[in-house]
């Protein structure tokens, strides 16, 4: 019970600050591109002026979990590190997020390929947070890592809860397999 | 690899067909299953009596190819099947390791005859059981070697041999797992864990201990690197006195057989089982996400205006046609039929016709004038 407690609120900490982080980076704006006339591109992924990047802040909860976020004038990348504790979890984890990110469509502003050393990256730009509301979108995002923290109306996009649920049903699958059939030898 | 079921379904159905017809039918079918066996069936109503079966099925061998093919001992437990009806023809048909002559009228009646036809449709897993249980026999008065017993390789599939190494107390049966995909390796792994823990525990004392690990157990020292090699491990199981008694032994050269087969069974059942559960959340999410943008849509026009009628959606789309619009799609609906009605009637190369012969005469016209360039 008292460690359940102690990795919630450490939970909530991450979270939290992740949170606090996206809600002071999500100030976008439409920002056409300067090298190239007519052409409005997210500038976190082109990188072609360097004074329209800020830095990026990486948030680590530890060394399997972090959260990066690459902030520009008229956009912003946030890329996740899932915690994969074993190699089932491992397997499922990139089943899983590979699995969304093949349907990134649904979810608008899913990247369909996470940046390098990371498991899923979302890409927000200026015209997304002018479409939707900017906390419902930190809360997707936020959403996607624990969803019992904060009161949401979303309860489903936590992708730990998804992942350890799927790791409990694949080894009680086995173990039910197992027992068939060593009921053969009796 | 061996089928988990040992009757082969389409097999039993064609001889239940054969035997239910009580007049001779025409029958020449070739079946084939797990692309390695081979059944052929015919009857003929020239020799009503009979039914010919011959079955060509990959022999379980101790890594070379036995010349004879099937040995004395598994035809004599194909002939054990039910031998009023089953006869074993010698020679056995080109291209088939045994052919068998069966007199469907010799079955007994009643719910007999069910499981005599079950018996018969599972000729190849008789076959297969009846060479390991020969070979597990004759090793015990052959492969001694200074009191130590020589460890056999099986092969019934060339890529997944296994090994028997007889000891004095037990039977040994060890199987190197190998998987193409890195998935199906972790998946089987997570399976053999639970297969040891279930193994381990009181309740299934009786059944083989089972062991599993990522390296070959000392019994298989000197063996070919090839088969060594693995990226799945090993997984062994100790079949002592106790279950090759009577009954028991008939079970577990089936399951022993079958082991390989049961794996890839599990690991493709569970990866199918982790893709729908991903496409179910997924539906899921979309759901959600969907009911939430309709709510946020019915939130912004109720607060646009409340005159709206409550209800369900489609009830609420009927009453907000108005009378006129209604009438104006009746008058509209109307009007396409007269149309219809008096279309003209359209034969093919009719205009060509009536362009060559119906032609009308052009007349110049007096008031006509010329274009000067």
């Amino acid at each position: 019970m008292c460690t359940t407690i102690i990795i919630s609120n450490t939970l909530r900490l991450y979270l939290t600050c992740i949170r606090n982080t996206l809600d002071a980076a999500m100030c976008l704006q439409n920002f056409p591109c300067q090298e190239v006339e007519r052409h409005n591109k997210p500038e976190v992924e082109l990188k072609t002026s360097s004074e329209l990047l800020l830095n990026p802040v990486l948030i680590c909860r530890n060394e399997a979990e972090k959260c990066l976020i690459e902030t520009s004038i008229n956009s912003l990348r946030i890329s996740l590190k899932v915690k994969q504790a074993d190699e089932l979890e491992n397997i499922l984890t990139k089943k899983f997020l590979r699995f969304l990110s093949m349907r990134a469509e649904a979810f608008q502003v899913l990247r369909r390929k996470p940046v390098q050393g990371y498991d899923i990256s979302f890409l927000v730009t200026n015209y997304h947070c002018e479409e939707m509301q900017k906390h419902k979108l930190i809360d997707f995002i936020v959403q996607f890592m624990e969803a019992s923290i904060f009161p949401n109306p979303i309860k489903l996009h936590d992708i730990d809860k998804e992942i350890s649920e799927l790791k409990m049903s694949v080894n009680t699958r086995g173990r039910l397999v197992a027992t068939e059939f060593l009921k053969q030898f009796m | 690899m061996a089928c988990l079921e040992r009757a082969s379904p389409a097999l039993k159905r064609i001889l239940l067909k054969l035997y239910r017809e009580n007049k001779s039918i025409e029958i020449d079918h070739h079946l084939y299953e797990f692309g390695s066996v081979e059944y052929h069936i015919q009857s003929s109503t020239s020799d009503a009596h009979y039914t010919y079966l011959s079955v060509s099925t990959p022999l379980l061998s101790q890594g070379v190819i036995l010349p004879n093919g099937i040995s004395h001992y598994t035809k004599q437990m194909v002939k054990g099947i039910c031998p009023d009806v089953v006869e074993i023809m010698e020679p056995a048909k080109e291209g088939y390791q045994i052919t068998l002559r069966l007199v469907l009228s010799k079955i007994p009646n009643g719910k007999d005859s069910m499981k005599v036809i079950a018996d018969i449709s599972a000729v190849q897993a008789v076959i297969l059981s009846s060479q390991l249980k020969e070979m597990l026999m004759n090793v015990s008065s052959q492969d001694t070697f200074q009191g130590m017993y020589k460890t056999i390789k099986l092969v019934y599939h060339p890529r997944e041999p296994f090994f028997i190494v007889r000891q004095p107390q037990k039977i040994l049966a060890v199987f190197p797992i190998r998987f193409k995909d890195k998935t199906d390796v972790i998946i089987a792994t997570a399976f053999f864990q639970e297969l040891m823990d279930v193994g381990s525990s009181e309740k299934w004392a009786k059944a083989p201990p089972c062991c599993w690990s990522p390296i070959p157990p000392p019994e298989l020292r000197g063996e070919p690197f090839e088969d060594l090699s693995t990226n799945g491990g090993f997984v062994s199981f100790d079949i002592s006195s106790s279950h090759v008694k009577g009954k028991r032994l008939d079970k577990t050269v089936w399951s022993l057989l079958n082991f390989y087969a049961y794996v890839k069974y599990h690991v493709k059942s569970t990866r199918s089982f982790i893709q729908r559960r991903m496409r179910k959340r997924l539906q899921r999410l979309v759901e959600v996400l969907h009911k939430r943008s309709m709510q946020e849509e019915e939130k912004e026009e109720e607060e646009e205006g409340n005159h709206k009628v409550q209800g369900c959606m489609f009830m609420r789309k009927r009453i907000n046609v108005s009378k006129p619009k209604v009438l104006k799609r009746r008058y509209n609906d109307l009007r396409g039929k007269i149309k219809r009605i008096r279309s003209r009637i359209k034969i093919q190369g009719f205009g060509r016709f009536r362009r060559r012969w119906l032609k009308m005469p052009k007349f110049s016209s007096s008031m006509r004038y010329t274009k000067l360039d």
